[in-house]
C-alpha cells in the first residue's frame, strides 16, 4: 500500500496490554500512538492527526464512554472503538462506533478496526 | 307497700241484705267487691275473673257453702283462692272446716264483728297480692334467665364460628395449660381427634428437634402468667411439617386471676419460604456480580497474553521448536478464551439488534457440533418449518443453542437421536406470535431432583467438566428477548426423552415492519 498509514490512538491505563495491543496494530500496518489516560488521549487528539481511537473502557479517572463522548464533541468525524473485558455493554456505549470484547482476540480486533476505517479486511490477515 | 293494686273479693250470700252489710264493712279496704246471690253466680264470677278472696255464707239454698268450696278447690286455678266461711257456730261445721286446713280457709262466726272480718279479708287480700307479685317476679326472672341463656348460646356459637373461620389453628387451655378445646382448623390440619391431643398431648405434633424447647418455654409462660410466643414446625395429617408462629395469651377474670389461656398457631411456611427465596435470589445476584468481576479480571490479562502469542506466532527469531511451543500455548489459551466467553460473558457483539435467521444460527451450531455428533454416534433429524427471522444478536443466540445442543449431545455418550425443530407458533399463555426452537434427545434424561436447580448458576451434573453456568446464562439471554426456556424430561419403559424448548417472541419486532409494508 502506497498510501500513508492510518494513525490509531490506543488508550489504556494498563501498560502491558497497551504495549501488546500497539504491536498487534503496528503489525497489521497501522501507525500507533498511545495514551495511558483519557486526559492524555484528549490532549494528543487535539495536537496531532489521528484516524481512529481505540480505548479501553474501564479506566481510573475518565472512563472509555466519557472519553468517546468528549472526543466526539471535539472531533465529530473521528471514529472511536471501545474495547473491554466487562460482561455487558456499559451505559453510554452507543456514542462509540463499535464495542469490542477483549476475549475476541487480535484477529477480530483487526477486522473491526479495518471495517470502521473502510479498509480491505485482508490488511490484517498477514 | 308502694302501690295498692286492688284485688277482687267475691261475696256470696242468698240474702241481699247481708251482702250489703259486708259491702259496708269491707268498703274501707279499697278492694273490688263483687256480689253473688248464689253459688252458681259465684262460679260464673270465678270463671271470668281472678278472685283473691271468696267470702261466703255456709247455708245457702241452691249450692251450700261447703259444696261451693269443694267445687272451687277442684279447679287447679282456684286452689290458692282464699275462702272465708261465715257461719253460725255449729259443732258439725267446725269439724268440716278442719278438712280445709291445708288451704287458705278461714271462718267467721255470726254475728260478724266488722273489725275481725276486715282483718281477715285484709290478710288474705295481702297474701294474694304478695303471691301475685312473687309470681310476676318469678316469671320475669325466668324470662331473663331464658334471654341470658339465649344470649350466651348465641355468643358461644358466634365465638365458635369466629374461632372456626379464622385462618389460624386455635385452642383454649385451663389455667394450668392443659388444653380443653381446639377449633375445627386444628383438627383439619392435624388430622387428630380431641382424645389424641387433649391436655398436653398436642406436644407430640411439634417437630422433635423443637419439642423440648417449645414445651419448656410454654410451661414457663404458664407458670409466670405471661403471653407465650414461639415459632416451630407442626406435623400435619399428611405427615409433613409446616412452620407456625404460635401465641397464647392469658384470659383473666375481674380480679386479675387467670381463668383460661387462648392460643393460636399461624401458618408462616409461605412467608418463611418467600424469605428464603429472597435470600437465595440475593445470593444469585451476588454470584452474578462476582461472575462479572471474575470475567473482567480474567479477560484483561487474557487479551494481553493472546496478543503476545499472536505477535510471537510468526516472529522471525523463533526456530521451529519454539514456534511449536508457542502454537501449543496459543491453542490452550484459545480454550481459556472459549470458556470465559461461554460462561462469564454476556456481551453483545454489535450495538444494535440486526435481522437474523434462527435457522442459520442453528445450522452454524450443528456444524460446530458435527464432530461430537459423529463421535457419539448420534443421528440428527432437522425439522425446520421456517427461517425463524428475528431481530437479535447472533453471537449470544449461538451461545444459547450451542449450550442446549451441546448438552443434548453430551447426554448421549452411547448414541441416540437428536431432533431439532424450528417453527412459528402462537404462545399459549400470552397469545404472542413467535418462533419456537425445540431440541430433543434420547439421552440419559434429567432426574426430577435436578429439574428445579437446572437453571441455577454453578449447578452442574458434569462435575469438573462443566461450569454450571451454561443454562443460567442461556436463560438470561432468552429473557432479554422476553422469551422463555422450558424443558421436559420423561422416562418411558427405560427410554428417556428430554426436550428443551426456547420461545422467542416476534410480534413486537415484526409489527412495525408489517405496517411499513402496508403503507408502502
Amino acid at each position: 500500500m502506497s498510501q500513508r498509514k492510518a494513525v490509531i490512538l490506543c488508550v489504556d491505563d494498563e501498560q502491558n496490554p497497551l504495549t501488546l495491543r500497539k504491536f498487534v496494530l503496528q503489525k497489521a500496518g497501522y501507525e500507533v500512538v498511545t495514551a495511558s489516560s483519557g486526559k492524555e488521549a484528549l490532549e494528543l487528539a487535539a495536537s496531532r492527526h489521528v484516524d481512529l481511537v481505540l480505548s479501553d473502557h474501564l479506566m481510573p479517572g475518565m472512563q472509555g464512554t466519557e472519553l468517546a463522548q468528549q472526543l466526539k464533541a471535539q472531533h465529530p468525524n473521528l471514529p472511536v472503538i471501545l474495547i473491554s473485558g466487562v460482561n455487558e455493554l456499559p451505559p453510554g456505549s452507543a456514542v462509540a462506533n463499535a464495542f469490542v470484547s477483549k476475549i475476541e482476540g487480535p484477529d477480530a480486533l483487526c477486522k473491526e478496526v479495518a471495517t470502521i476505517l473502510n479498509l480491505p479486511l485482508e490488511a490484517c490477515e498477514n | 307497700m308502694s302501690t295498692h293494686e286492688s284485688v277482687n273479693i267475691l261475696m256470696v250470700d242468698d240474702q241481699p241484705g247481708k251482702l250489703l252489710s259486708y259491702e259496708a264493712i269491707l268498703g274501707p279496704l279499697r278492694e273490688n267487691l263483687l256480689k253473688a246471690n248464689s253459688g252458681r253466680e259465684a262460679l260464673e264470677y270465678l270463671l271470668k275473673t281472678d278472685i283473691a278472696v271468696v267470702l261466703m255464707d255456709v247455708s245457702m239454698p241452691d249450692i251450700d257453702g261447703f259444696q261451693l268450696a269443694d267445687m272451687i278447690r277442684e279447679h287447679p286455678r282456684f286452689q290458692k283462692t282464699a275462702i272465708i266461711f261465715i257461719s253460725a257456730v255449729h259443732l258439725s261445721d267446725v269439724d268440716r272446716l278442719k278438712g280445709y286446713e291445708r288451704g287458705a280457709v278461714d271462718y267467721i262466726s255470726v254475728p260478724v264483728i266488722p273489725e275481725l272480718l276486715r282483718a281477715k279479708v285484709t290478710v288474705f287480700a295481702e297474701l294474694y297480692r304478695k303471691t301475685q307479685q312473687l309470681e310476676r317476679l318469678n316469671r320475669e326472672l325466668e324470662q331473663r334467665v331464658a334471654e341470658r341463656t339465649e344470649e350466651l348460646r348465641e355468643s358461644e356459637s358466634q365465638f365458635r364460628s369466629l374461632a372456626n373461620s379464622i385462618p389460624q389453628l386455635a385452642w383454649m387451655a385451663n389455667p394450668d395449660g392443659t388444653v380443653y378445646w381446639f377449633n375445627q382448623r386444628w383438627y383439619d390440619y392435624t388430622g387428630t381427634s380431641f382424645e389424641q391431643v387433649k391436655g398436653n398431648e398436642s406436644k407430640s405434633l411439634v417437630h422433635p428437634d423443637h419439642a423440648e424447647s417449645v414445651v419448656h418455654k410454654f410451661h414457663r409462660s404458664i407458670a409466670i402468667g405471661e403471653s407465650w410466643e414461639d415459632t416451630f414446625p407442626l406435623r400435619g395429617k399428611d405427615g409433613n411439617y409446616r412452620w407456625f408462629l404460635s401465641r397464647a395469651m392469658p384470659i383473666r377474670d375481674v380480679n386479675g386471676k387467670i381463668v383460661r389461656w387462648f392460643g393460636t398457631n399461624t401458618d408462616i411456611t409461605d412467608r418463611k419460604q418467600a424469605e428464603e427465596a429472597l435470600v437465595k435470589s440475593e445470593r444469585l445476584a451476588a454470584m452474578g456480580r462476582l461472575a462479572g468481576i471474575i470475567a473482567h479480571e480474567i479477560n484483561n490479562p487474557l487479551e494481553a497474553i493472546s496478543n503476545a502469542f499472536y505477535l510471537l506466532r510468526d516472529h522471525p527469531s523463533l526456530d521451529e521448536e519454539a514456534r511449536y511451543y508457542s502454537r501449543l500455548a496459543e491453542e490452550e489459551l484459545a480454550r481459556v478464551a472459549h470458556i470465559t466467553k461461554q460462561t462469564l460473558s454476556f456481551y453483545r457483539e454489535s450495538q444494535r439488534a440486526i435481522p437474523i435467521s434462527l435457522a442459520e444460527v442453528l445450522d452454524n451450531v450443528i456444524e460446530l457440533q458435527s464432530r461430537n455428533l459423529h463421535v457419539n454416534s448420534v443421528s440428527l433429524e432437522k425439522r425446520f418449518q421456517t427461517q425463524g427471522k428475528i431481530q437479535g444478536y447472533p453471537g449470544e443466540l449461538k451461545q444459547v443453542f450451542l449450550n442446549i445442543i451441546g448438552n443434548a449431545v453430551q447426554a448421549m455418550p452411547n448414541g441416540g437421536r437428536l431432533r431439532i425443530a424450528l417453527r412459528e407458533v402462537t404462545e399459549r399463555k400470552r397469545g404472542r406470535r413467535g418462533i419456537r426452537v425445540s431440541v430433543c434427545d434420547t439421552g440419559v434424561g434429567i432426574p426430577r431432583e435436578n429439574a428445579k436447580r437446572l437453571f441455577e448458576p454453578f449447578f452442574s451434573t458434569k462435575e469438573a467438566k462443566g461450569t454450571g453456568l451454561g443454562l443460567w446464562i442461556s436463560r438470561g439471554i432468552i429473557q432479554k428477548y422476553e422469551g422463555s426456556i422450558r424443558f421436559r424430561s420423561i422416562a418411558l419403559a427405560g427410554r428417556n426423552a428430554t426436550c428443551f424448548s426456547v420461545f422467542i417472541p416476534t410480534a413486537a419486532a415484526t409489527a412495525p415492519t408489517e405496517i411499513a409494508a402496508l403503507v408502502a
